[in-house]
């Protein structure tokens, strides 16, 4: 039936709406610091594509509601109505909440809420009232009767553009019973008709109290592609409807596609530049040449050939690289997406605390994965959050200091390397070493901050429950932050360091990797097994002699590193390899970093670097603790990816015990 | 007109294979595909016009999944059509489907559709 066609329609509705109310945001933002006329109409733009679209994918409590909020845009742009700070933060305010009802949507539940209610009276009682008609017909007639009489023709081209009368009469009928009837008067002769142009017409009775604006809405999408009279009609119709039955379909249709939704929830799309796709294809074509070539060498190599052979297969392994990479960057997005919502957050955050702040964001092009680009979003926003409640000073405190009233918030990001690299900055006080470190000791997390580096006492502020600011605010000070950040940022195998200088600011530095399928790792053979461990989070590889070793009381052992005592793993007892090597002096320490912490590693010995591609242990077999995933060798073999992060979790618990 | 869809109607109970036979005799019998939407209508007007010669043309609507307004339109003109050059135009059954789009846009009647039978 329509139905599962419909619900895929929704989804890349609420999609492309989605972004349209992105627009839309970063439009009224804009029009907030004085933008011109041409984003009143962009704003009106989006609205109005999302009245449409929710009004033809059956969601018409979202279609009235967007349409007051159209109305109230349409005085703006046609001059009756000056633009102000209230309209702008009530607009923002129905674009929060269009955005909850196609939350709402997508999980397939009621779509109108209290916050809803309210907003559409507010954005009435702006509107002053009086005009409620829709954009279609004349404004200020009457807009609720008993009968209407409906004339519409549509242009001969409303077919071709996917707009179905069919389909807007079955969505009239849910209004009223209808009586239609059909105008044949400028129908073509068959052999001169195509079949893709409408030269039908109608004139529908519809009968039912409607109103106005609800039978507008139902032709918003096809404005400009039909002639449309919309006249009420006093007389109570009792002339017998076409077809009373069909009146009940489209509740069928929605039920049943918002089942339909509810499955399909889950899954999610990645929109790809067909510049990448034919990049892709380009590249296959390639392979498939130089198959062709290797495959002439089936009928046996001669040494005379052997050069050929060469060639050919280093054209296969260059061409091999390129389609992965090329593939890989299928999942890269702009990281745009990410920053386009902090201008709206800085500034109702920056509104709240009575702070000026300008809002940089460069680097907005660079790409990562969606992965790490749907995670990222998180502790971006505790930094930023961070930045301006306990960073940046207030207007008379950064006079006092000498700096203008407008502090600067920047946020940036590059890639350098492998790696992504997302800085946020602020040219605001800088970390307060005197109150970190007193609060650390009141905490409890040291003994006192002497003999502590800036670099240790800046890297506190990222243990749980720490929290320097003297008023807990909603906006931070819950001492939640700055533990969860470092923690999300090590999951997606990144890391967080600060850069803070008293009185000029912080800057915040995050690492990602480009990718979370493809690691850089070293291969370190234990017994007849192979791991792999993440290159990122190796400080040293060393050789121990068996007098460095200290063996604590229940505590396993120890070595000496750079001043601090690290324990040591011995990865042949942790994962139960035979045939390893034992003796210290007889194998390798390899020195890793995670959560903060240093553990060395113990394996007989090293084999080489090698990208993995990692295969998910979780969805293959199921999860193993120590273990982040696995790969598979050159060999067809399989080896298990070290999770450094979990292995120093695992040895603090074990602290512990 | 209404005269000539009865005993074609009266013409076609149950018994589909005496039916056809019946029409297959003089009248051309087109099938309407299961998806009878704008895509298909190009290739459905060929062949409406390739038969149109035979001046009998019976359609097959129990098929029909799906259907929009440019095939009803283009069933409406092959309607007047056939009227026109004096031939007649039968139904063989028409879906659900297509009686609730043709009572919709107001067609039925023209169409002279049958009602859809349980199949």
């Amino acid at each position: 039936m329509v139905n599962a066609a419909l619900a895929q329609f929704q989804q890349v509705f609420i999609e492309e709406s989605l972004e349209g109310l992105d627009t839309m945001e970063s439009s009224l933002l804009a029009l907030d610091d004085g933008g011109d006329a041409e984003l009143v109409h962009t704003i009106f733009r989006a609205a109005h594509s999302i009245k449409g679209g929710a009004a033809t994918f059956g969601f018409p409590e979202m279609s009235s509601f967007t349409h007051e909020a159209e109305s109230l845009l349409d005085e703006v742009r046609g001059g009756k109505r000056a633009i102000d700070g209230g309209i702008v933060e009530l607009l923002l305010r129905t674009v929060d909440c269009l955005r909850g009802m196609f939350a709402r949507a997508r999980a397939g539940e009621p779509l109108n809420d209290a916050v809803a209610e309210g907003l559409r009276g507010e954005l009435a009682a702006a509107m002053g009232r009086g005009a409620a008609a829709g954009g279609v017909q004349a404004r200020r007639e009457v807009d609720q009767a008993d009968a209407w009489t409906i004339r519409f023709r549509p242009h001969p081209g409303m077919l071709a553009g996917g707009n179905d009368p069919l389909r807007l009469i079955r969505e009239l009928a849910g209004l009223g019973e209808l009586a239609v009837t059909a105008e044949l008067d400028r129908l073509p002769a068959l052999d001169r008709l195509d079949p893709a142009e409408c030269h039908l017409g109608w004139t529908i009775e519809l009968a039912g109290p409607a109103k106005r604006a609800d039978i507008a809405a139902v032709f918003d999408w096809v404005e400009g592609e039909c002639e449309l009279a919309i006249e009420p009609k006093h007389v109570v119709a009792a002339a017998a409807a076409a077809s009373a039955a069909p009146a009940a379909a489209p509740v069928a249709d929605v039920a049943a596609a918002r089942a339909q939704r509810e499955t399909s929830a889950e899954s999610s799309t990645v929109r790809v530049a067909i510049d990448k796709i034919d990049g892709l294809i380009n590249l296959v074509g390639e392979l498939v040449i130089t198959q062709s070539m290797l495959d002439t060498f089936r009928d046996g190599v001669d040494a005379s050939r052997l050069a050929l052979l060469e060639q050919g297969l280093a054209q296969l392994a260059r061409h091999t690289r390129e389609l992965q990479e090329s593939v890989m960057g299928i999942r890269m997005l702009p990281i745009a997406s990410v920053f386009n919502r902090f201008p709206r957050m800085v500034r109702d955050i920056s509104q709240k605390l009575g702070k000026q702040v300008r809002l940089e964001l460069v680097g907005e092009h660079t790409e990562l994965d969606k992965t790490v680009l749907e995670k990222i979003g998180d502790p971006l926003v505790h930094l930023v959050r961070n930045a301006i409640d306990h960073g940046l000073e207030l207007p008379a405190q950064r006079r006092a200091a000498g700096k203008g009233d407008t502090g600067t918030l920047r946020l940036e990001a590059s890639h350098r390397g492998g790696n992504i690299v997302v800085e946020v900055s602020d040219d605001g006080a800088g970390l307060n070493r005197e109150a970190i470190v007193a609060k650390a000791v009141q905490r409890g997390l040291i003994a006192s901050g002497e003999g502590l580096g800036d670099e240790a006492v800046a890297d506190l502020i990222f243990q749980p429950g720490f929290s320097t600011a003297a008023v807990t605010t909603d906006l931070s000070g819950r001492g939640v932050g700055m533990d969860v950040v470092r923690r999300n940022v090590a999951d997606l195998g990144g890391s967080v360091t600060i850069r803070s200088t008293s009185g000029k600011g912080s800057v915040f530095t995050i690492t990602l990797p480009l990718t979370l399928a493809i690691i850089d790792g070293l291969t370190a053979a234990v017994g007849e097994e192979r791991y792999i461990v993440p290159l990122v989070s190796i400080v040293e590889s060393i050789q121990l002699q068996r007098e460095a070793i200290r063996t604590v009381v229940g505590g396993g052992e120890l070595f000496r590193f750079r001043g601090d005592y690290l324990p040591v793993i011995r990865l042949h007892e942790l994962f139960g390899c035979p045939d390893a090597v034992r003796a210290i002096d007889e194998g390798l320490l390899i020195v890793v970093e995670g959560e903060g912490a240093r553990v060395g590693l113990f394996v007989d010995g090293l084999i080489g670097q090698q990208q993995a591609v990692v295969k998910s242990l979780e969805a293959n077999y199921r999860r193993v603790s120590g273990v982040s995933g696995a790969t598979i060798l050159a060999d067809g073999s399989v080896a298990l990816i070290v999770d450094v992060a979990g292995m120093v979790r695992m040895q603090s618990r074990r602290k512990v015990a | 007109m209404a005269g000539k869809r009865a005993a074609k109607d009266t013409g076609e109970p149950q018994a589909g294979a005496k039916t056809a036979a019946q029409a297959d005799a003089g009248a051309a019998v087109v099938a309407l595909p299961p998806d009878c939407r704008i895509a298909a209508q190009a290739a459905l007007k060929a062949q409406l016009m390739g038969v149109l010669e035979r001046g009998a043309i019976v359609l097959d609507g129990q098929q029909v999944e799906r259907v929009d307004t440019a095939a009803l339109q283009l069933l409406v003109l092959l309607r007047r059509e056939l009227g026109e050059r004096g031939g007649t135009l039968a139904w063989r059954g028409a879906s659900e489907a297509l009686n609730e789009a043709a009572g919709l846009l107001g067609l039925a009647r023209i169409l002279e559709l049958p009602a859809a039978r349980p199949a």
